[in-house]
């Protein structure tokens, strides 16, 4: 509870030699099946065969510190970036793709520093919470899709940047015995290669699913269709939504990207809504992917809001149009940037005119990095040190092992030794 | 040593009303007088000082999934009560769904020391710890819920014998951290996944074909056998629907004898007489709470205003959502396991049936005669927020003031009560059963909720004021485990609170049939479910206080 988050080592769960079972922290899935062996060379994924995992399962066991891309001690590291901070008026603590006890220090710090907090999938993150917080909605998780789900529409997205969610959720067995499942793709291509898909642009998803709580509601939809799907296609796809026992809308927000696309999300959600007057059914936002869903979670118990968040002197600000990261950089509102990032090393801070301080993984690279620029290499959950993680359905929080040991701090006791450095500097 | 002397102690597990006398704190505990000649640290004079062990809210949804999702539907309601950083004090929000910091300073504030989530579920046990870890200040325990999980349906369906149920009823118990176990609209949210709008305590499970009778029947049993001393938790079925006193009656019933523990019975107190169809049931229910022994309840008390209504019971949510206010509400299916309904509610003193809701609480709490067995909850936040607790304390202790109020509610709602012939008054005896002692008695806490030789130095100190809200809201000292965290109302040392659980012996075997399931079926293993022992300090408690169970079968 304090700043000082110990690292929890109990999770080690079956280990055979240098052999372990794990759980995967870099997708929104968080798959729980995963077998690697610890090398001489580091981790490798024995299975199952994802392409995602295999490559940022390696990962080295030590990094450089730099500051201004020339080499230092990690210390001088560390009190650079707590000179930094104790300097910025509005530093924005940003990326926060780490565990929940890097979460938590990172609020802390936030805390201290007055800063805001903002997710590195912010953009996508907030496409739902503003349907949320506006007309809530109905949803579902990964086990109840795979048991009962027997139609899957999947609406701008094909599932493909969570490389299991068929082979987890959709093509394994359910306990209520032989599941005809039809999929159906409102996009280009045919989410898992199965079903049918109708093209449509995902602009055009708000006016489809308007115009099919029309039909629901037995009003005229319109006569020449929506986005180019034909009023006749319309009409049966919605016959067969009501004609499902437990249907499933499937969305990735982060794939909604055009302005307003939270007004999509409601459109979806509220014909879930409806179409539960008569049968069941349940959204499922697809994401959770560098650990956002463990990001807004924790922000949600320790502030009250799912981050945007400032901490002003009068108490935790929610802004959720103005704290946007790239909107307070660009205009100047942000005069430092704390980037955490320990899950992939292409999740780079954006480019900025402030300084940065950069926990990254240790094989991250930074191209052009600033005289002031500040990188301090952290351990990976999951593969370094154990942690907590949440799935991307909220529900479901699983624990992460460190079947490799490193010598790096973790993203959380990094954050805790940057405010120590204030400390001792103030004091 | 702290010498705490000629406070006025109500201590109802001794029998001690009102009786001046010291105490004496030594290393976190209550301890004999020491006689002559041991040099005391520290004495605070409690000279016309009430003072009594710390309060135990034993349901009280303050951590855990759907809290989460709560407070992230309200925005505009945190907006009006920010909490700033201060004197070690964390930032936050207050109101309807507090943030995890400030539900713990303001529970202590109140002079709570330990508080009980009633609702949480094993697949979102480690998150559950997670959101408790960042309640500081006090103690905290959860319970598990059972009974529209499709693993113990399949069990019960297939005819499985009682001991094969309580081995998985104490598995659940251990891989969720859990203090008891709760059973929520039994059967029913389930039965909402199969597209069923309502389940009678008799009615068959659309699926299953199972009843929520056979529910409670074989979850009481469990409960009862595998020793755990608080008795199974249930939220009946048929939550709010008018004529729901009926199946309350039939579920006190189909306990058989076994302890059973009714919770928010405010909300299945209802009938139908009256012209609006809908009326007060406060009288045969409390009765029937009188006549059987087995039976306790708390009262999940309504008070007007905003709140937040979050409930496992999806089913009854779902039918709720036409009265959200603000119009936005959230129903989800969770993990084959339960599920969760958020539906923001304002109660309105000028509503018919809020009105009379208020009232059938109170008629409840007044027309129960055994305090040791109904409980002082609003159900936070359901019910109203828990900060409201010391204006409810008053309306129990006050009755002059209780009939102001009456004056102030829709004035059919007010002739439709008998609230107004009810003279009890609660004295602070009793206040102290019903919020210390008997809480603590109901859920085997032995060494709290009291002020004996041994107990925890959980101790609150109360200026005997006229105006018991204002006496109850702010204690003049709140003492936990012999740490001074609370002077005047206000918490002035930030103190971290042990978690308890239960741990039934059981049976091991179940894991292979629960090892396959979850390897068939879900989408996560039967390990990972498990909340291992030393995952709860780095959830963030203090410690792990593990309770025995002494089998009784």
């Amino acid at each position: 509870m304090g700043t000082e988050p110990a690292l929890c080592g109990p999770f080690l769960i079956h280990r055979h030699d240098r052999v372990f079972e794990s759980c995967c922290p870099f997708c929104g899935l968080v798959c729980d099946d995963v077998r690697v062996e610890v090398e001489a060379s580091g981790v490798r994924v024995e299975r199952p065969d994802c392409a995602r995992a295999r490559s940022l399962f390696a990962v080295p066991a030590t990094g450089q510190s730099r500051i201004g891309g020339q080499p230092v001690e990690a210390i001088a590291a560390l009190r650079a970036a707590a000179a930094l901070l104790a300097q910025a008026r509005r530093p924005l603590i940003g990326g926060l793709a780490c565990d929940v006890a890097g979460q938590r220090a990172a609020l802390d710090l936030a805390e201290r520093v007055g800063g805001v907090v903002e997710h590195m999938n912010g953009a996508a993150q907030f496409r739902n919470w503003l349907a949320f917080q506006d007309s809530g909605w109905m949803t579902t998780t990964l086990s109840e899709v795979r048991n009962r789900a027997d139609l899957i529409v999947f609406a701008g997205t094909d599932a493909s940047r969570f490389p299991r969610f068929f082979e987890r959720c959709i093509d394994a067995g359910s306990q209520f015995g032989p599941l005809e499942r039809t999929v159906i793709t409102l996009g280009a291509t045919p989410a898992g290669g199965r079903g049918t898909a109708h093209a449509i642009e995902p602009v055009d998803l708000a006016a489809l699913f308007a115009d099919l709580r029309i039909r629901l509601a037995g009003g005229t939809g319109a006569p020449n269709g929506i986005g180019g799907v034909p009023a006749a296609t319309l009409d049966a796809l919605l016959a067969s939504m009501k004609a499902a026992r437990y249907g499933v809308l499937v969305w990735n927000a982060a794939e909604l990207d055009f302005p307003h696309a939270d007004l999509t999300v409601q459109a979806m959600v509220e014909l879930v809504r409806d179409l539960n007057r008569e049968t069941r059914w349940a959204g499922l936002p697809l994401g959770g992917s560098d650990g956002d869903t463990s990001a807004s979670q924790v922000c949600t118990w320790r502030t009250g809001y799912p981050l945007r968040v400032g901490f002003d002197p009068a108490g935790p600000r929610y802004e959720p149009l103005l704290f946007e990261a790239s909107r307070l950089l660009a205009a100047g509102e942000a005069d430092t940037l704390l980037w955490v990032s320990v899950f992939d090393p292409a999740r780079t801070p954006p480019e900025t005119a402030c300084p940065r301080i950069v926990l990254g993984r240790p094989d991250m690279r930074l191209d052009a990095m600033g005289p002031q620029d500040v990188f301090i290499p952290v351990a990976v959950p999951g593969v370094h040190h154990a942690g907590i993680l949440h799935r991307m359905d909220g529900v479901v929080s699983l624990p992460l092992q460190g079947p490799s040991p490193s010598a790096l701090f973790s993203a959380a006791q990094a954050l805790a030794a940057i405010q120590r450095e204030m400390t001792h500097a103030a004091a | 040593m702290l010498r705490l002397k000629n406070g006025r102690l109500y201590d109802p597990a001794h029998g001690v009303d009102g009786v001046v006398r010291d105490l004496y704190v030594d290393r976190g505990r209550l301890v004999a007088e020491p006689g002559p000649g041991l040099p005391l640290d520290g004495e605070i004079d409690l000279a016309g000082r009430i003072v009594m062990a710390g309060a135990i809210d034993l349901h009280t949804h303050i951590g855990g999934g759907k809290m989460n999702i709560a407070r992230a539907l309200l925005p505009e309601d945190h907006r009006r009560d920010p909490v700033p950083a201060a004197d070690g004090m964390h930032a936050g929000c207050g109101h309807a769904a507090p943030s995890t910091w400030t539900t713990g300073y303001r529970y202590a504030e109140m002079g709570y020391t330990a508080c009980f989530e009633p609702a949480m579920l094993p697949t979102n046990a480690r998150h559950t710890h997670l959101e408790m870890g960042d309640i500081p200040m006090v103690d905290k325990g959860a319970y598990a819920m059972l009974g529209s999980d499709d693993f113990f349906l399949r069990l019960l369906a297939a005819g499985s014998d009682q001991q094969l149920i309580n081995d998985y009823v104490g598995w659940t118990l251990h891989a969720s951290q859990a203090m008891a176990i709760k059973v929520v609209n039994p059967g029913g949210i389930s039965a909402f996944k199969f597209n069923a709008r309502g389940l009678d305590l008799d009615e068959p499970h659309p699926y299953y074909g199972i009843t929520p009778r056979k529910v409670i029947q074989t979850l009481s049993r469990a409960v009862h056998e595998l020793g755990v001393a608080h008795p199974l938790h249930v939220h009946a079925s048929n939550l709010g629907v008018p004529g729901n006193a009926d199946t309350t009656l039939a579920t006190m019933a189909a306990a058989e004898g076994l302890p059973i523990h009714l919770t928010h019975i405010q909300f299945h107190s209802y009938g139908t007489e009256g012209e609006r169809r809908f009326s007060s049931e406060a009288e045969r229910i409390a009765d029937a709470i009188n006549r059987m022994q087995n039976v306790s309840a708390d009262v999940g008390q309504i008070l007007f205003g905003q709140t937040v209504t979050a409930s496992g019971d999806t089913m009854k949510q779902y039918a709720n959502h036409r009265h959200a206010h603000p119009d936005k509400w959230v129903v989800a299916d969770m993990e084959c396991d339960a599920g969760c309904g958020v539906v923001p509610f304002k109660y309105k003193d000028k509503n018919f049936v809020n009105a009379l809701q208020w009232a059938i609480g109170l008629e409840l709490f007044l027309r129960v005669g055994d305090p040791w067995r109904i409980f002082l909850t609003t159900d936070h936040p359901n019910g109203a927020p828990f900060t409201s607790y010391p204006h409810l304390i008053r309306l129990l202790m006050d009755r002059d003031f209780r009939n102001s109020k009456l004056d102030e509610i829709h004035p059919d709602a007010a002739a439709h009560s008998q609230l107004r012939s009810l003279e009890r008054e609660y004295s602070l005896y009793e206040i102290a059963v019903m919020t210390r002692a008997a809480p603590a008695r109901s859920l085997g806490l032995a060494d709290r909720g009291h002020l004996g030789e041994g107990a925890a130095a959980d101790i609150v100190v109360y200026r005997d004021e006229a105006d018991r809200e204002a006496m109850f809201a702010r204690p003049e000292y709140v003492f936990k485990d012999g740490e001074l965290i609370v002077r005047d109302g206000r918490v002035v040392n930030v103190v971290n609170g042990a978690l308890h659980a239960v741990k039934p012996e059981y049976d091991k075997g179940i894991e292979q049939s629960l090892r396959d399931y979850f390897e068939r079926y879900m989408t996560m293993s039967m390990e990972h479910v498990k909340v291992k022992d030393d995952e709860i300090c780095a959830c963030g408690a203090s410690t792990l206080i593990p309770h025995a169970c002494g089998r009784r079968a």
